[in-house]
């Protein structure tokens, strides 16, 4: 236990006397911190909808169609009001005009779009560039059908108003959710398995060439005639989810402190990603911990089976393509947590740290799934760290070819 | 204390590199382990410390069961390696508490040994930016760092120049004063000569000669003498030899200056000096021959060529 404690010191030390580690970490807080103070004194008030008292709206009043994009329609069809319009595009300065002044304003981009109402149900469209996500068509189609649902009721002489008023009566709901609401859950879900992902990717590469290192530069053979195997993997490992978790905690923590300080300038808008409950940050801790542990072992494994750190991507593939099936699965099924396969995979120790976690998050889960779940978790991070330390060892001598993973399983047999 | 090596044998796959070897040394004594590259002298000492487990056979300690990692031991494997990129009192620091020493004790420890190997003034720079030599030494250090008690080095001379060789030459002969049990294998004859009382000659995986190495030069010397003449080259004289005193001695070796000739039973030195005499040979060189660590491993390893 002592050696342990050594090595993981030791260890500790490469990552927080690594100066592109902890200024990463700083310039990640910061940068964090900095966008989520950003509506306090730029006004974003467009994309938060919260306004900055004595901010800039008092210029926008001073001068409203500056700035704004300029729309032009022609209305052939004499049913276009304009009131209807700017309450339907409200960031947009309307101005009537002509269809082939329209069109050479658009082409000539003073206008930024031009519509031509040829009857009460047909218009024409003009637009320079279409962006992929263009609203206008679907706005302006809005428009026609209240243009044309107030002139047909003209013509009837029936009272527009009531009758909207009758389709769009206001209803009054009070809702309860008993359990979990996917709604509001989905999003710092999806953002916890992503985190959990880049996590394992990143420091699972790190402790692979850390342990490649080892061999390549020769330093393994002092390690291991000095201490257990065990010893050099487990605290090569834990110090990385250590440092993993220092890195995590220092950016969440930043971030989460942040929201909190400027939630009402976000309008409560970043919620669904920043405002985390407690038990599902206590799982996400815990599963995503020992996900991460149970993959640096193995990460730890594949980087004893190279010599050069090259090698590791060849080495680490096959254990890549598992940690990114898992990363797909969990994301796709996030819709469909209660679903069978999500629960078979919330036990298998490859998967569990992310969908029994968005399962706690999401779904429906007795207090027994999770502990069978960790449980099994827990043993089989044991299991591969000592599997991996074995093949650790087995490794440390063996330069040349990368070994294959069945290779080295074979000959650990045959050593026993 | 007593090390015993008892008929280890290792196979890598289906193929036996050691065939029983075995040897022993005690405590301030030094045991030189010999042989060609690839004869099995890393193998072996890799046994010993626990990096390869063999296949069979066994090693004491003192009549016990020996466990590297339970004893202070100082070893200087032959593929040399520490970390690059951190400083030279880190390491020593490291391996020092890895193997047993309180962190203050190391430190103490570490400042010592970078001082007796003349390397005291790098202690706080990286090693990578030392010279090789340095970095020899450093790795020197690291491996006597916590004062073991055993200390085996692999080719311990590799890569130093005469004069840091001196320094380890010097760190050696204290070692091995202070009573600690040395095994050091080697290319160079003339530092295991310099040091070793014991010898073990491994040739394809198993000991083809060891014992003590006074008794081995004695015993390689007995009834061997040496031979070169003014008027006759080396080869002229050893055709001599054959044809006309075949009952009397015959060549048994040769160095660039003189034949090694072995006497026959029953033949003494004065006979043959009295030939000699009688002969058209004008003697350059007569004696009784000594032979040198090489002459002994090249004699005997070759013998197996």
């Amino acid at each position: 236990m002592r050696k342990f404690a050594i090595v993981l010191k030791y260890e500790l030390r490469e990552y927080f006397s690594n100066k592109i580690f902890m200024g990463l970490t700083i310039f990640l807080a910061v940068l964090g911190v900095g966008l989520l103070f950003l509506p306090r004194f730029v006004d974003m008030s467009g994309f938060t909808g919260v306004k900055i008292v004595g901010g800039s709206d008092s210029e926008e009043e001073e001068n409203p169609d500056e700035e704004k994009p300029l729309f032009l329609y022609e209305d052939q069809a004499g049913i276009v009001q304009e009131d209807i319009l700017i309450q339907l595009f409200p960031g947009v300065n309307w101005q009537k005009s002509e269809r082939s002044a329209i069109k050479a304003s658009v082409e000539a981009q003073e206008a930024e779009a031009g519509f031509v109402v040829k009857g009460k149900t047909e218009y024409e469209y003009y637009i320079f560039n279409k962006p992929m996500a263009d609203h206008n068509t679907s706005l302006f189609q809005e428009a026609m059908r209240m243009f044309y649902r107030m002139d047909y009721c003209g013509q009837k002489g029936w009272d527009v108003e009531e009758i909207q008023g009758m389709y769009n009566v206001p209803i009054t709901v009070e809702e309860e959710v008993l359990n979990k609401d996917s709604g509001s859950n989905y999003w710092y879900c999806y953002a916890l398995v992503i985190i959990v992902f880049m996590l394992i990717v990143y420091y699972g590469q790190m402790i692979a060439v850390s342990v490649t290192n080892e061999k390549s530069n020769r330093a393994i053979e002092v390690l291991v005639t000095s201490t257990s195997s065990n010893s050099l993997l487990f605290g090569k490992v834990i110090a990385g989810a250590v440092a993993g978790v220092f890195q995590m905690g220092v950016l969440l923590g930043a971030l989460l402190i942040a929201y909190q300080a400027n939630r009402e300038q976000w309008g409560g808008m970043l919620d669904m990603i920043l405002d985390i409950p407690g038990e599902v940050v206590a799982a996400f801790a815990l599963f995503g911990l020992g996900g991460y542990l149970f993959y640096g072992f193995l990460y730890g494994a594949m980087g004893a089976l190279v010599s050069k750190t090259e090698d590791i991507s060849k080495s680490a593939s096959g254990l890549m393509v598992v940690v990114m099936g898992v990363y797909f699965f969990s994301l796709i099924q996030l819709t469909d947590v209660d679903g069978a396969v999500t629960k078979v995979l919330s036990f298998l120790p490859v998967s569990s740290y992310s969908t029994m976690f968005a399962r706690i998050a999401m779904g429906t889960v007795a207090v027994w799934e999770i502990a069978v779940s960790f449980l099994i978790l827990v043993l089989s991070i044991v299991g591969v760290g000592v599997l991996g330390a074995r093949l650790y060892r087995m490794g440390t001598l063996r330069y040349g070819n990368p070994i294959k993973l069945s290779r080295a399983l074979k000959d650990l047999r045959k050593s026993d | 204390m007593i090390l015993e090596v008892k008929d280890i044998h290792k196979s890598f796959g289906d193929k036996e590199v050691l065939h029983g070897v075995s040897f022993q040394v005690e405590s301030g004594k030094a045991l030189g382990l010999l042989g060609r590259n690839g004869a099995g002298k890393t193998t072996t000492i890799r046994i010993l410390m626990d990096v390869f487990h063999a296949n069979s056979g066994e090693i004491l300690l003192d009549g016990r069961r020996f466990q590297p990692r339970r004893h202070q031991i100082g070893y200087l494997p032959e593929e040399r390696g520490l970390y690059p990129k951190r400083t030279v009192i880190d390491q020593m620091i490291y391996l020092a508490t890895l193997r047993g020493m309180r962190p203050g004790e190391a430190r103490t420890s570490a400042k010592k040994w970078l001082a007796r190997l003349e390397v005291a003034e790098y202690e706080t720079k990286k090693l990578e930016t030392l010279s090789k030599g340095n970095q020899q030494k450093v790795q020197l250090a690291a491996t006597l760092v916590n004062n073991p008690e055993m200390v085996i080095l692999d080719e311990p001379f590799s890569g130093l120049d005469p004069v840091n060789s001196q320094i380890l030459k010097d760190v050696v002969n204290e070692l091995i004063s202070e009573k600690r049990l040395v095994i050091f294998s080697s290319h160079q004859m003339s530092y295991v000569e310099e040091f070793c009382d014991n010898i073990a000659i491994i040739d394809r995986g198993q000991v083809v000669l060891d014992g003590e190495l006074r008794e081995i030069k004695k015993e390689y010397g007995r009834n061997r003498l040496m031979l070169a003449a003014e008027n006759h080259t080396l080869e002229q004289l050893a055709q001599k030899i054959q044809e006309e005193w075949q009952g009397l001695a015959r060549v048994s070796g040769r160095t660039r200056e003189f034949l090694v000739l072995e006497l026959s039973e029953g033949a003494d030195k004065r006979t043959l000096l009295d030939r000699l005499a009688r002969s058209d040979v004008d003697v350059e060189k007569f004696g009784r021959y000594e032979p040198s660590l090489n002459d002994i491993f090249v004699a005997k390893v070759g013998e197996e060529e």
